[in-house]
Protein backbone atom coordinates (compact mmCIF):
# COMPACT_ATOMS: atom_id res chain seq x y z
CA UNK A 1 0.00 0.00 0.00
CA UNK A 2 1.34 3.43 -0.91
CA UNK A 3 2.30 5.88 1.79
CA UNK A 4 -0.30 8.45 0.73
CA UNK A 5 -3.01 5.98 1.79
CA UNK A 6 -1.21 4.25 4.63
CA UNK A 7 -0.49 7.47 6.49
CA UNK A 8 -4.17 8.33 6.87
CA UNK A 9 -5.68 4.86 6.56
CA UNK A 10 -7.31 4.88 10.01
CA UNK A 11 -8.90 8.26 9.44
CA UNK A 12 -10.08 7.16 6.00
CA UNK A 13 -11.67 3.96 7.32
CA UNK A 14 -13.40 5.80 10.13
CA UNK A 15 -14.48 8.68 7.86
CA UNK A 16 -12.86 11.35 10.00
CA UNK A 17 -10.46 12.92 7.53
CA UNK A 18 -10.42 16.52 6.42
CA UNK A 19 -12.20 16.81 3.06
CA UNK A 20 -9.00 17.77 1.20
CA UNK A 21 -7.11 14.75 2.55
CA UNK A 22 -10.07 12.49 1.81
CA UNK A 23 -10.11 13.72 -1.80
CA UNK A 24 -6.37 13.07 -2.20
CA UNK A 25 -6.73 9.53 -0.99
CA UNK A 26 -9.75 8.84 -3.14
CA UNK A 27 -7.92 10.22 -6.18
CA UNK A 28 -5.07 7.83 -5.49
CA UNK A 29 -7.41 4.88 -4.96
CA UNK A 30 -9.11 5.67 -8.24
CA UNK A 31 -5.78 5.42 -10.03
CA UNK A 32 -4.12 2.59 -8.07
CA UNK A 33 -5.88 -0.77 -8.26
CA UNK A 34 -3.57 -2.45 -5.76
CA UNK A 35 -4.27 0.11 -3.04
CA UNK A 36 -7.95 0.14 -3.96
CA UNK A 37 -8.26 -3.62 -3.60
CA UNK A 38 -6.40 -3.66 -0.29
CA UNK A 39 -8.42 -0.80 1.17
CA UNK A 40 -11.69 -2.37 0.05
CA UNK A 41 -10.75 -5.61 1.81
CA UNK A 42 -9.92 -3.73 4.98
CA UNK A 43 -13.11 -1.69 4.81
CA UNK A 44 -15.29 -4.79 4.45
CA UNK A 45 -13.73 -6.31 7.55
CA UNK A 46 -13.96 -3.01 9.41
CA UNK A 47 -17.72 -3.06 8.92
CA UNK A 48 -17.94 -6.51 10.48
CA UNK A 49 -16.73 -5.19 13.82
CA UNK A 50 -20.32 -4.07 14.42
CA UNK A 51 -21.04 -7.67 15.30
CA UNK A 52 -18.84 -7.34 18.39
CA UNK A 53 -20.71 -4.36 19.82
CA UNK A 54 -23.12 -5.18 22.62
CA UNK A 55 -26.74 -4.77 21.67
CA UNK A 56 -28.06 -2.04 23.95
CA UNK A 57 -31.71 -2.31 24.87
CA UNK A 58 -33.66 0.12 27.08
CA UNK A 59 -33.96 -2.42 29.88
CA UNK A 60 -30.37 -3.60 29.50
CA UNK A 61 -28.65 -3.57 32.85
CA UNK A 62 -25.01 -4.39 33.29
CA UNK A 63 -25.24 -4.46 37.07
CA UNK A 64 -23.79 -7.61 38.55
CA UNK A 65 -25.73 -10.04 40.69
CA UNK A 66 -25.33 -9.69 44.49
CA UNK A 67 -22.83 -12.53 44.76
CA UNK A 68 -20.59 -11.34 41.94
CA UNK A 69 -17.68 -10.07 44.04
CA UNK A 70 -17.76 -13.20 46.21
CA UNK A 71 -17.52 -15.17 42.98
CA UNK A 72 -14.43 -13.17 41.99
CA UNK A 73 -12.78 -14.06 45.31
CA UNK A 74 -13.65 -17.74 44.78
CA UNK A 75 -12.07 -17.60 41.33
CA UNK A 76 -8.95 -16.04 42.81
CA UNK A 77 -8.72 -18.86 45.36
CA UNK A 78 -9.29 -21.46 42.67
CA UNK A 79 -6.67 -19.99 40.33
CA UNK A 80 -4.18 -19.44 43.13
CA UNK A 81 -4.32 -23.04 44.25
CA UNK A 82 -4.03 -24.54 40.76
CA UNK A 83 -0.80 -26.57 40.57
CA UNK A 84 0.38 -25.10 37.32
CA UNK A 85 3.38 -26.89 35.87
CA UNK A 86 4.93 -23.56 35.05
CA UNK A 87 4.93 -22.65 38.71
CA UNK A 88 7.21 -25.59 39.47
CA UNK A 89 10.53 -24.05 40.45
CA UNK A 90 9.15 -20.76 39.16
CA UNK A 91 9.81 -21.79 35.59
CA UNK A 92 7.80 -20.68 32.64
CA UNK A 93 7.62 -22.44 29.32
CA UNK A 94 10.04 -20.11 27.58
CA UNK A 95 12.65 -20.53 30.29
CA UNK A 96 12.18 -24.32 30.20
CA UNK A 97 12.76 -24.39 26.44
CA UNK A 98 15.91 -22.32 26.79
CA UNK A 99 17.18 -24.58 29.56
CA UNK A 100 16.64 -27.71 27.46
CA UNK A 101 18.39 -26.10 24.50
CA UNK A 102 21.33 -25.00 26.64
CA UNK A 103 21.64 -28.51 28.14
CA UNK A 104 21.63 -30.15 24.71
CA UNK A 105 24.21 -27.69 23.44
CA UNK A 106 26.45 -28.37 26.45
CA UNK A 107 26.15 -32.12 25.92
CA UNK A 108 26.96 -31.76 22.23
CA UNK A 109 30.06 -29.65 22.94
CA UNK A 110 31.22 -31.98 25.71
CA UNK A 111 30.63 -35.03 23.57
CA UNK A 112 32.56 -33.51 20.71
CA UNK A 113 35.44 -32.65 22.99
CA UNK A 114 35.58 -36.14 24.46
CA UNK A 115 35.41 -37.74 21.02
CA UNK A 116 38.37 -35.74 19.74
CA UNK A 117 40.47 -35.87 22.91
CA UNK A 118 40.58 -39.53 23.91
CA UNK A 119 42.47 -39.80 27.23
CA UNK A 120 45.64 -41.80 27.09
CA UNK A 121 45.67 -45.04 29.00
CA UNK A 122 47.53 -44.97 32.23
CA UNK A 123 50.21 -47.47 32.80
CA UNK A 124 49.71 -49.09 29.36
CA UNK A 125 52.49 -48.88 26.82
CA UNK A 126 51.65 -47.65 23.33
CA UNK A 127 51.48 -50.17 20.44
CA UNK A 128 54.82 -48.83 19.18
CA UNK A 129 56.45 -49.50 22.51
CA UNK A 130 55.01 -53.01 22.59
CA UNK A 131 56.25 -53.84 19.07
CA UNK A 132 59.64 -52.32 19.85
CA UNK A 133 60.11 -55.06 22.44
CA UNK A 134 61.08 -57.41 19.65
CA UNK A 135 64.28 -55.37 19.25
CA UNK A 136 65.21 -56.21 22.81
CA UNK A 137 67.84 -58.93 23.37
CA UNK A 138 65.51 -60.87 25.64
CA UNK A 139 62.72 -60.97 23.07
CA UNK A 140 63.45 -64.44 21.83
CA UNK A 141 62.41 -65.89 25.16
CA UNK A 142 59.01 -67.54 24.98
CA UNK A 143 57.65 -65.66 27.98
CA UNK A 144 58.56 -62.42 26.19
CA UNK A 145 56.42 -63.49 23.20
CA UNK A 146 53.54 -64.46 25.49
CA UNK A 147 53.81 -61.24 27.44
CA UNK A 148 53.78 -59.20 24.24
CA UNK A 149 50.64 -60.98 22.99
CA UNK A 150 48.90 -60.51 26.35
CA UNK A 151 49.87 -56.85 26.39
CA UNK A 152 48.63 -56.29 22.82
CA UNK A 153 45.37 -58.14 23.55
CA UNK A 154 44.78 -56.15 26.71
CA UNK A 155 45.49 -52.95 24.77
CA UNK A 156 42.92 -53.90 22.09
CA UNK A 157 40.29 -54.74 24.68
CA UNK A 158 40.77 -51.41 26.48
CA UNK B 1 -12.49 13.31 22.59
CA UNK B 2 -9.27 13.79 24.53
CA UNK B 3 -7.66 16.98 25.78
CA UNK B 4 -4.12 18.08 26.44
CA UNK B 5 -4.89 18.37 30.14
CA UNK B 6 -4.92 14.61 30.19
CA UNK B 7 -8.46 13.91 31.28
CA UNK B 8 -10.12 11.71 28.70
CA UNK B 9 -13.92 11.85 28.74
CA UNK B 10 -14.23 8.36 27.32
CA UNK B 11 -17.78 7.21 26.91
CA UNK B 12 -18.69 4.05 28.75
CA UNK B 13 -15.70 4.23 31.03
CA UNK B 14 -16.00 4.65 34.75
CA UNK B 15 -13.16 7.07 35.25
CA UNK B 16 -11.35 9.86 33.59
CA UNK B 17 -7.79 8.76 33.31
CA UNK B 18 -4.73 10.78 32.52
CA UNK B 19 -2.44 8.49 30.59
CA UNK B 20 -0.09 10.86 28.82
CA UNK B 21 2.93 9.44 30.61
CA UNK B 22 3.70 6.69 33.03
CA UNK B 23 4.73 9.11 35.78
CA UNK B 24 1.66 11.30 35.31
CA UNK B 25 -0.63 8.29 35.45
CA UNK B 26 0.99 6.93 38.58
CA UNK B 27 0.33 10.25 40.26
CA UNK B 28 -3.37 10.28 39.48
CA UNK B 29 -6.02 9.10 41.98
CA UNK B 30 -6.45 5.93 39.94
CA UNK B 31 -2.70 5.38 39.93
CA UNK B 32 -2.76 5.61 43.72
CA UNK B 33 -5.67 3.17 43.82
CA UNK B 34 -3.75 0.67 41.71
CA UNK B 35 -0.69 1.05 43.95
CA UNK B 36 -2.82 0.26 46.99
CA UNK B 37 -4.30 -2.78 45.29
CA UNK B 38 -0.82 -3.92 44.26
CA UNK B 39 0.21 -3.65 47.90
CA UNK B 40 -2.56 -6.10 48.78
CA UNK B 41 -5.26 -3.75 50.03
CA UNK B 42 -8.48 -5.65 49.40
CA UNK B 43 -10.78 -2.60 49.55
CA UNK B 44 -8.69 -1.03 46.77
CA UNK B 45 -9.10 -4.11 44.58
CA UNK B 46 -12.83 -4.18 45.31
CA UNK B 47 -13.08 -0.56 44.22
CA UNK B 48 -11.37 -1.45 40.94
CA UNK B 49 -13.86 -4.26 40.40
CA UNK B 50 -16.85 -2.05 41.14
CA UNK B 51 -15.48 0.71 38.94
CA UNK B 52 -15.04 -1.44 35.84
CA UNK B 53 -17.43 -4.36 36.20
CA UNK B 54 -20.16 -2.82 34.04
CA UNK B 55 -17.71 -2.06 31.28
CA UNK B 56 -16.28 -5.56 31.43
CA UNK B 57 -19.80 -7.04 31.23
CA UNK B 58 -20.52 -4.90 28.21
CA UNK B 59 -17.35 -5.98 26.40
CA UNK B 60 -17.98 -9.65 27.15
CA UNK B 61 -21.56 -9.51 25.98
CA UNK B 62 -20.50 -7.85 22.76
CA UNK B 63 -18.14 -10.68 21.92
CA UNK B 64 -19.67 -13.74 23.54
CA UNK B 65 -23.39 -12.92 23.21
CA UNK B 66 -24.30 -15.42 25.92
CA UNK B 67 -25.87 -13.48 28.75
CA UNK B 68 -25.74 -16.48 31.09
CA UNK B 69 -21.98 -16.71 30.81
CA UNK B 70 -21.16 -13.01 31.09
CA UNK B 71 -20.77 -13.01 34.86
CA UNK B 72 -18.72 -16.21 34.91
CA UNK B 73 -16.30 -14.81 32.37
CA UNK B 74 -16.21 -11.45 34.18
CA UNK B 75 -15.28 -13.21 37.41
CA UNK B 76 -12.41 -14.93 35.62
CA UNK B 77 -11.33 -11.59 34.19
CA UNK B 78 -11.15 -9.92 37.58
CA UNK B 79 -9.45 -12.94 39.12
CA UNK B 80 -6.77 -12.60 36.42
CA UNK B 81 -6.58 -8.87 37.10
CA UNK B 82 -5.97 -9.58 40.78
CA UNK B 83 -3.38 -12.29 40.19
CA UNK B 84 -1.40 -10.28 37.64
CA UNK B 85 -1.88 -6.79 39.07
CA UNK B 86 1.69 -6.70 40.36
CA UNK B 87 2.91 -6.87 36.76
CA UNK B 88 0.89 -3.80 35.72
CA UNK B 89 3.52 -1.20 34.96
CA UNK B 90 1.42 1.96 34.38
CA UNK B 91 2.58 2.21 30.74
CA UNK B 92 -1.05 1.94 29.68
CA UNK B 93 -4.15 2.94 31.55
CA UNK B 94 -5.74 0.39 33.86
CA UNK B 95 -8.88 0.10 31.76
CA UNK B 96 -6.85 -0.59 28.63
CA UNK B 97 -5.03 -3.34 30.48
CA UNK B 98 -8.29 -4.79 31.82
CA UNK B 99 -9.80 -4.50 28.34
CA UNK B 100 -7.01 -6.65 26.89
CA UNK B 101 -7.51 -9.29 29.58
CA UNK B 102 -11.26 -9.25 28.94
CA UNK B 103 -10.94 -9.70 25.18
CA UNK B 104 -8.46 -12.56 25.67
CA UNK B 105 -10.74 -14.29 28.19
CA UNK B 106 -13.60 -14.04 25.71
CA UNK B 107 -11.53 -15.65 22.99
CA UNK B 108 -10.39 -18.39 25.36
CA UNK B 109 -13.99 -19.00 26.38
CA UNK B 110 -15.19 -19.27 22.79
CA UNK B 111 -12.36 -21.62 21.89
CA UNK B 112 -13.00 -23.88 24.89
CA UNK B 113 -16.74 -23.85 24.35
CA UNK B 114 -16.33 -25.08 20.80
CA UNK B 115 -14.09 -27.94 21.97
CA UNK B 116 -16.36 -28.79 24.93
CA UNK B 117 -19.41 -28.94 22.67
CA UNK B 118 -17.71 -31.40 20.38
CA UNK B 119 -16.42 -33.51 23.28
CA UNK B 120 -19.95 -33.71 24.68
CA UNK B 121 -21.47 -34.63 21.36
CA UNK B 122 -18.92 -37.25 20.39
CA UNK B 123 -16.85 -39.96 22.02
CA UNK B 124 -13.63 -38.15 21.27
CA UNK B 125 -11.22 -36.80 23.87
CA UNK B 126 -10.35 -33.11 23.93
CA UNK B 127 -7.06 -33.71 22.10
CA UNK B 128 -8.81 -35.72 19.42
CA UNK B 129 -11.45 -33.05 19.04
CA UNK B 130 -8.81 -30.38 18.57
CA UNK B 131 -7.19 -32.48 15.84
CA UNK B 132 -10.52 -33.00 14.13
CA UNK B 133 -11.39 -29.33 14.51
CA UNK B 134 -8.22 -28.26 12.78
CA UNK B 135 -8.59 -30.68 9.90
CA UNK B 136 -12.30 -30.65 9.08
CA UNK B 137 -13.43 -28.03 6.59
CA UNK B 138 -16.46 -27.07 8.66
CA UNK B 139 -16.74 -28.42 12.17
CA UNK B 140 -19.71 -26.31 13.19
CA UNK B 141 -22.41 -28.06 11.22
CA UNK B 142 -25.16 -26.10 12.84
CA UNK B 143 -24.10 -22.57 11.90
CA UNK B 144 -26.14 -19.93 13.72
CA UNK B 145 -29.11 -18.74 11.75
CA UNK B 146 -28.83 -15.26 13.23
CA UNK B 147 -26.74 -13.09 10.89
CA UNK B 148 -25.15 -11.08 13.67
CA UNK B 149 -23.99 -14.25 15.41
CA UNK B 150 -22.63 -15.58 12.12
CA UNK B 151 -20.74 -12.33 11.56
CA UNK B 152 -19.54 -12.46 15.17
CA UNK B 153 -18.27 -16.01 14.71
CA UNK B 154 -16.52 -14.97 11.53
CA UNK B 155 -14.85 -11.98 13.22
CA UNK B 156 -13.78 -14.15 16.15
CA UNK B 157 -12.15 -16.55 13.69
CA UNK B 158 -10.32 -13.70 11.95
CA UNK B 159 -9.27 -12.02 15.18
CA UNK B 160 -7.80 -15.28 16.45
CA UNK B 161 -5.16 -14.86 13.71
CA UNK B 162 -3.67 -11.69 15.16
CA UNK B 163 -1.68 -11.14 18.33
CA UNK B 164 -3.31 -10.19 21.62
CA UNK B 165 -1.99 -6.65 21.34
CA UNK B 166 -3.22 -6.24 17.77
CA UNK B 167 -6.60 -7.64 18.76
CA UNK B 168 -6.90 -5.20 21.61
CA UNK B 169 -5.95 -2.24 19.39
CA UNK B 170 -8.41 -3.27 16.69
CA UNK B 171 -11.28 -3.77 19.10
CA UNK B 172 -10.57 -0.50 20.91
CA UNK B 173 -10.43 1.31 17.57
CA UNK B 174 -13.37 -0.33 15.84
CA UNK B 175 -15.74 -1.25 18.66
CA UNK B 176 -14.99 1.42 21.27
CA UNK B 177 -14.31 4.13 18.71
CA UNK B 178 -10.92 5.30 19.94
CA UNK B 179 -8.94 7.54 17.64
CA UNK B 180 -5.26 6.87 16.98
CA UNK B 181 -4.38 9.74 19.31
CA UNK B 182 -6.48 8.28 22.10
CA UNK B 183 -5.02 4.84 21.58
CA UNK B 184 -1.55 6.34 21.88
CA UNK B 185 -2.52 8.06 25.12
CA UNK B 186 -4.16 4.96 26.56
CA UNK B 187 -1.42 2.50 25.64
CA UNK B 188 1.68 4.60 26.07
CA UNK B 189 2.79 3.88 22.47
CA UNK B 190 3.42 6.68 20.00
CA UNK B 191 0.96 7.39 17.20
CA UNK B 192 3.15 6.07 14.39
CA UNK B 193 3.62 2.80 16.23
CA UNK B 194 -0.14 2.53 16.67
CA UNK B 195 -0.71 3.20 12.96
CA UNK B 196 1.84 0.58 11.92
CA UNK B 197 0.45 -2.03 14.30
CA UNK B 198 -3.11 -1.39 13.15
CA UNK B 199 -2.08 -1.54 9.50
CA UNK B 200 -0.28 -4.85 9.97
CA UNK B 201 -3.18 -6.26 11.95
CA UNK B 202 -5.64 -5.27 9.21
CA UNK B 203 -3.42 -6.89 6.60
CA UNK B 204 -3.45 -10.11 8.64
CA UNK B 205 -7.25 -9.99 8.88
CA UNK B 206 -7.56 -9.58 5.12
CA UNK B 207 -5.18 -12.50 4.51
CA UNK B 208 -7.08 -14.65 7.01
CA UNK B 209 -10.36 -13.79 5.29
CA UNK B 210 -8.90 -14.76 1.90
CA UNK B 211 -7.63 -18.08 3.30
CA UNK B 212 -11.00 -18.73 4.90
CA UNK B 213 -12.73 -18.24 1.58
CA UNK B 214 -10.36 -20.64 -0.12
CA UNK B 215 -10.39 -23.31 2.62
CA UNK B 216 -12.69 -22.74 5.59
CA UNK B 217 -10.98 -25.32 7.78
CA UNK B 218 -7.60 -23.62 7.60
CA UNK B 219 -8.49 -20.75 9.87
CA UNK B 220 -9.09 -22.37 13.23
CA UNK B 221 -11.30 -20.31 15.48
Amino acid sequence: MHAVVMEDLEGYLSGTLEPAVQRDIEAHLHACSACREEVNGMREISQLFDSLRPVETPDQSWDPSPGFYAGVLRQIDAQSSKPATNSLFGWNLAFGRRLVFASLLTLAVLGGYLATHEPESQGMPSPEAILAQQESPSFDAVPAHDNMLVTLTAYEQR
Amino acid sequence: MGTMSGALPLSGFGSRVAAKSKVEYENTPEGALVRRAQAGEEPAFREIVERYQSKVFSIIHGIVRQRNDVEDIAQQVFAKVYLSLKSFDFRSSLITWIYKITVNECFDYLRKRKVRKLVYESDLSEDEVRRVENSEPNVDRQAPVDTTLARRDYMVKLLSRVSEEERMLLVLKEVEGYSVEELAEQTGMNENTIKVKLFRARQKLVKAAQRLERAPGLVAG
